[in-house]
């Protein structure tokens, strides 16, 4: 009965691609061999590919955790009426920060800050929150103001209808937020590599530096394919998210109870 | 009940509700009406401190409304709107369970008044409980925001234009049930609204406002049959006074029982108004009336209806 669904559904194939790259890299040896015939070491072996997996998802998930945490609270704190001004400089603060490049704040934070993890979670945080930031204010202001009024009129608190009404409404854009800043930061933490830290940007930058085409593809499909995992995995949890919506309207037949136009 | 004593309310420097005294008594229907600017909706808002008024008193059970804190007093007022607002990702059952739930009603209790009130406002409890307000039509959206207003037991229910965008068949349905319920609960309702046919219909004193001040306050009746200002029944509609003065009144009052006529019956529960609109579209000078079990019970005479009253 599940058959169709599971071809349909990239995720699990993606799943098992990933894994197999991590936990397999060794096994492809005689393949890249053939192809890059000219390399004494055609695969990564200075750090495993599960090593450097957990470090970059360790980076991705703190640093992510962070943004989550602060862009969530600055875009409630700018949509309540005590932090409403401070909304327009938020806002262009944001969309300065935002034609940043990612190397670039990487570049500013390691003479600041010193080589290493530190510079790297700092960068990584920075950089995720903007998305996020500007998801929460754009998701609580999709609230129906109708709705709003309501629950006010009714007697909610202030803190319940953010609870209870505003935040549960814009969750699916505030989610959206966050998987445009994770997807990113999978991205950038490979780029921490170029400051000390460890990543899946480790084998590309050796790669790079020791002209070894072959380390830098094993990066790279790890990175790409950790990226898409996680990305259809937030797909799955916006839809979940969103099942209310999807409840169909009742057939005709149903809807056309006598005395209730 | 709710007490205005001199109230005012002005946005920067623009007034919109200028030294308003208004009583309302325990069971009252009154509606407040007038055109687009004139502070109606601000009234209604200053009584649920959505909007706090600058100058006078209001009392609600004899206390002044500051004394309140916002929250406690809307649990004790049903508040229903034109755009009705229902939380969207909230089930019906939910919706109308908001209030019972903040005043931490037992679980058992709030889902009985769920029921209780889907049936007063004829939705099938077993078929909407459980549906999304996306799910419904315009006018079970409005039903469900009145039961909404109705779930605690409020000692007064406010409501702002809450029919004002529905289609006139629905509209008129929902006249009907608020009607009913007004009679059934001896609620007190607070109504605002820009429809003299619907204040009409509805209310037991009516309370004209234009530019923030009150033009007149008094019955249906006393509105149609001495308006105290040309505002007034320009506003009423100077041509058609005479005909919603007959829609005050029921075919009952005057009906020759036991006589007859030829044609369809109509209820004896029939405005004057329409009996007279039916008679002039048949081409008849009588008709027939039937109780609300369609029982006959006797005839109306257009003679009657035109007959100059006291």
């Amino acid at each position: 009965m599940n058959t169709s669904r599971l071809m349909h559904d990239p995720l699990p194939w993606f799943t098992a691609l990933l894994v197999f790259f991590v936990f397999g890299m060794d096994a492809l040896r005689p393949v890249f061999a053939a192809v890059f015939p000219e390399l004494d070491r055609p695969v990564f072996t200075q750090d495993s590919f599960p090593a450097l997996t957990a470090a970059h998802l360790q980076l991705v998930a703190i640093s992510s955790a962070v943004a989550i945490i602060v862009g969530v609270g600055i875009g409630i704190f700018v949509t309540r009426p005590a932090g409403r001004e401070f909304r327009p400089m938020l806002e262009r603060v944001v969309a300065i920060g935002q034609t940043f490049p990612p190397v670039a704040v990487l570049a500013v934070a390691a003479p600041v800050l010193g080589f290493g993890e530190w510079p790297a979670l700092i960068a990584l945080a920075l950089y995720g929150l903007l998305p996020i930031v500007q998801s929460t204010v754009a998701g609580i202001e999709s609230v129906p103001g109708s709705a709003r009024e309501a629950a006010e009129g009714l007697g909610m608190s202030a803190a319940r209808i953010l609870r209870r009404i505003e935040l549960p409404l814009a969750m699916p854009v505030i989610i959206a937020g966050i998987r445009t800043s994770v997807i990113i930061n999978i991205g950038t933490a490979a780029l921490a590599s170029t400051v000390g830290a460890r990543s899946l940007g480790t084998p590309i930058i050796v790669g790079l530096a020791g002209f070894n085409t072959a380390y830098i593809i094993q990066g790279a499909i790890v990175v790409g394919l950790l990226a898409i995992v996680v990305d259809l995995g937030f797909d799955r949890l916006l839809r979940f998210l969103d099942r209310w919506r999807e409840a169909e309207a009742p057939g005709a037949s149903a809807a056309q109870v006598p005395g209730t136009p | 009940m709710i007490a205005f004593e001199h109230v005012g309310k002005a946005y920067d420097g623009r007034v919109a509700v200028d030294d308003v005294s208004l009583s309302i008594a325990e069971g009252e229907f009154v509606v407040v009406i007038g055109p687009s600017g004139s502070g109606k909706s601000t009234m209604l808002k200053m009584v649920n401190r959505l909007v706090e008024h600058d100058r006078g008193r209001i009392l609600f059970a004899g206390d002044e409304i500051r004394r309140f804190k916002p929250e406690a007093l809307r649990l004790r007022m049903g508040y229903a709107i034109q755009s009705i607002g229902l939380i969207p990702h909230w089930t019906v059952e939910q919706n109308i369970a908001a209030v019972p739930e903040l005043l931490g009603w037992p679980r058992s209790r709030v889902r009985d008044r769920v029921t209780e009130l889907l049936e007063l406002l004829d939705l099938a409890p077993a078929t909407y409980r459980r549906r999304y307000p996306h799910q419904l039509s315009g006018g079970q959206q409005q039903r469900v925001g009145v039961a909404r207003a109705l779930a605690g037991d409020p000692a007064i229910l406010l409501m702002d234009e809450p029919f004002g965008s529905l289609d006139p068949v629905t509209r008129d349905a929902l006249q009907q049930e608020i009607a009913r319920i007004h009679k059934a609960s001896g609620k007190t309702i607070l109504f605002v609204t820009h429809d003299i046919d619907e204040a009409l219909r509805l209310a037991t004193r009516i309370v004209l406002l234009d530019q923030g001040r009150v033009v007149q306050d008094g019955t249906p009746r006393e509105i149609l049959a001495y308006p105290a200002a040309d505002f007034v029944s320009e506003f009423v509609g100077r041509g058609d006074i005479g005909l919603k003065l007959l829609g005050l009144d029921t075919v009952s009052g005057l009906v020759r029982r036991g006589e007859s006529a030829a044609g369809d019956a109509i209820p004896i529960s029939a405005s004057l108004r329409e009996a007279l609109s039916i008679a002039i579209a048949r081409g008849v000078d009588r008709l027939p009336v039937a109780d609300d079990q369609g029982r006959a019970v006797g005839a109306i005479a257009v003679a009657d209806i035109t007959k100059p009253r006291a």
